[in-house]
């Protein structure tokens, strides 16, 4: 099984600026003062090595888009961010390689705009034969038709010539597609969002995005810690500080990193993948950030074992 | 998880010890809403020394929370006092730090509490 990230970001995608590439290469070259660079494979070690992620590359600006390949021939999404774009191209060369056939399958985590604004620009949905399953909590065909409707799009809905199904799911319910078992969970966000927990072969990875996991609602905490029971990799709404989310930004339907620790700790979860990052934050906040969570799971680790703390990246692959 | 009253100068004084968590936050909570009611009618303020505490999770960082939004509606000055270096850590990395005035120990909390 392997999760690949097409988008990350959080509420609204980001581009990089001139400013910021300057920025990093001025940054590398700092760091290359005094070393022997001479040959091209020490450059590449050197990048590789010893500059810090925010420098040598970037978490990347597309909003909400995760595919899960169950490693069958179908393709499986969570949320319609604009990562999706880039997801379709690179769908599409993969059934030009005849390693998956034109089925999607996507579980929408919710449909506030950044999780669907892809979707006019994924270019498998125009394409006849193709064949569409869209799973979620809400009425997700509304707001997919709506977003391509006059004025806001020039191409509507119905002349993407996939066939499209739209399955409505409520809380609790359980999927059995005959590759995986998918599980849905309801969450606290404006309007709701929803969770899902996919299990297959004995993995099991849980997306949970846009979630605002208020600390006195213990229901809701004990709740989502067993949604998260045991799992092999949790993707995990941290896009805010734990202050903010709970002062200046309490009710604005999002978590922090130390509440997706504490949870992650308590369901005996064995990865953490940061998400839904904050559109504000550059390269070095979200690193300083992660390297922020990975020293308060030290912290606060109950046991000897390590929650490992990943932060997600748009490129970024996790092969469990 | 202990939590121990005192009253320094008409400030009053949360003498907190031992681990917060799930566990005990709810009783964490109980033994602070009073005290915030009396340094209102004291006009004063609430000083959490938290020297002894090793612990605390998200749950009992909420209860501080909770109580610097009470303190604010009630005009009163809630402080923290005597953090360990861990706990230190986990105010920096939740910017608990930028919310809190941060004193050495209590009678330093106390003294700037008075003004």
């Amino acid at each position: 099984m392997q999760v690949r990230f097409w988008g990350t970001r959080g509420s609204l995608p980001v581009a990089m600026t001139a400013d910021r590439v300057r920025g990093k290469i001025v940054q590398a070259l700092q760091a290359a003062r005094g070393k022997n660079l001479d040959d091209d494979r020490a450059i590449a070690d050197f990048v590789d090595q010893d500059l810090d992620f925010s420098i040598a590359g970037t978490y990347g600006g597309a909003s909400s888009c995760v595919e899960i390949d169950f490693g069958g021939d179908a393709f499986v999404v969570c949320d319609m961010g604009s990562g999706l774009r880039e997801f379709g191209l690179d769908s599409m060369r993969r059934i030009g390689q005849g390693e998956k056939k034109g089925d999607y399958s996507f579980f929408m985590s919710h449909p506030h705009w950044d999780h669907i604004m892809g979707f006019p620009f994924f270019t498998p949905a125009f394409i006849p034969g193709n064949s569409l399953k869209i799973v979620g909590g809400h009425d997700i065909e509304f707001a997919l038709r709506r977003q391509q409707d006059n004025p806001s799009f020039p191409v509507p809905l119905d002349w993407m010539k996939a066939s499209r199904e739209f399955v409505t799911l409520t809380d609790g319910q359980v999927l059995e597609t005959g590759g995986f078992t998918v599980t849905i969970r309801k969450q606290p966000h404006h309007g709701d969002s929803y969770g899902y927990r996919f299990e297959k072969d004995g993995k099991v990875v849980v997306y949970t995005t846009d979630a605002e996991h208020k600390l006195d609602d213990f229901e809701d905490f004990e709740a989502h810690i067993d949604f998260l029971r045991d799992a092999d990799l949790v993707i995990f709404d941290t896009m805010y500080s734990m202050a903010d989310a709970i002062s200046v930004k309490e009710d604005w339907g999002h978590s922090s990193n130390i509440v997706a620790v504490d949870m992650c700790h308590q369901a005996g979860a064995k990865h953490l993948a940061m998400f839904h990052h904050e559109p504000v934050f550059d390269d070095a906040m979200i690193l300083q950030n992660h390297n922020e969570t990975n020293r308060y799971e030290e912290l606060v680790r109950p046991g000897e074992t390590a929650l490992k703390v990943s932060c997600a990246y748009d490129g970024l692959v996790v092969t469990l | 998880m202990e939590c121990r009253k005192e009253i320094k100068d008409g400030v009053v004084v949360l003498v907190v010890g031992g681990a917060i968590d799930h566990e005990s936050a709810a009783a964490f909570e109980q033994a602070v809403i009073p005290s915030l009611d009396e340094a209102e009618t004291a006009g004063t303020g609430v000083v959490f020394d938290l020297s002894d505490v090793d612990y605390m999770s998200s749950v009992g960082l909420r209860v501080l929370m909770l109580a610097a939004k009470a303190a604010k509606q009630k005009s009163i000055t809630v402080v923290v006092a005597g953090l360990q270096p861990t706990l230190a850590e986990i105010f920096q990395i939740s910017r608990f730090d930028k919310i809190f005035t941060i004193y050495d120990d209590a009678d330093a909390a106390v003294a700037g509490v008075r003004g």
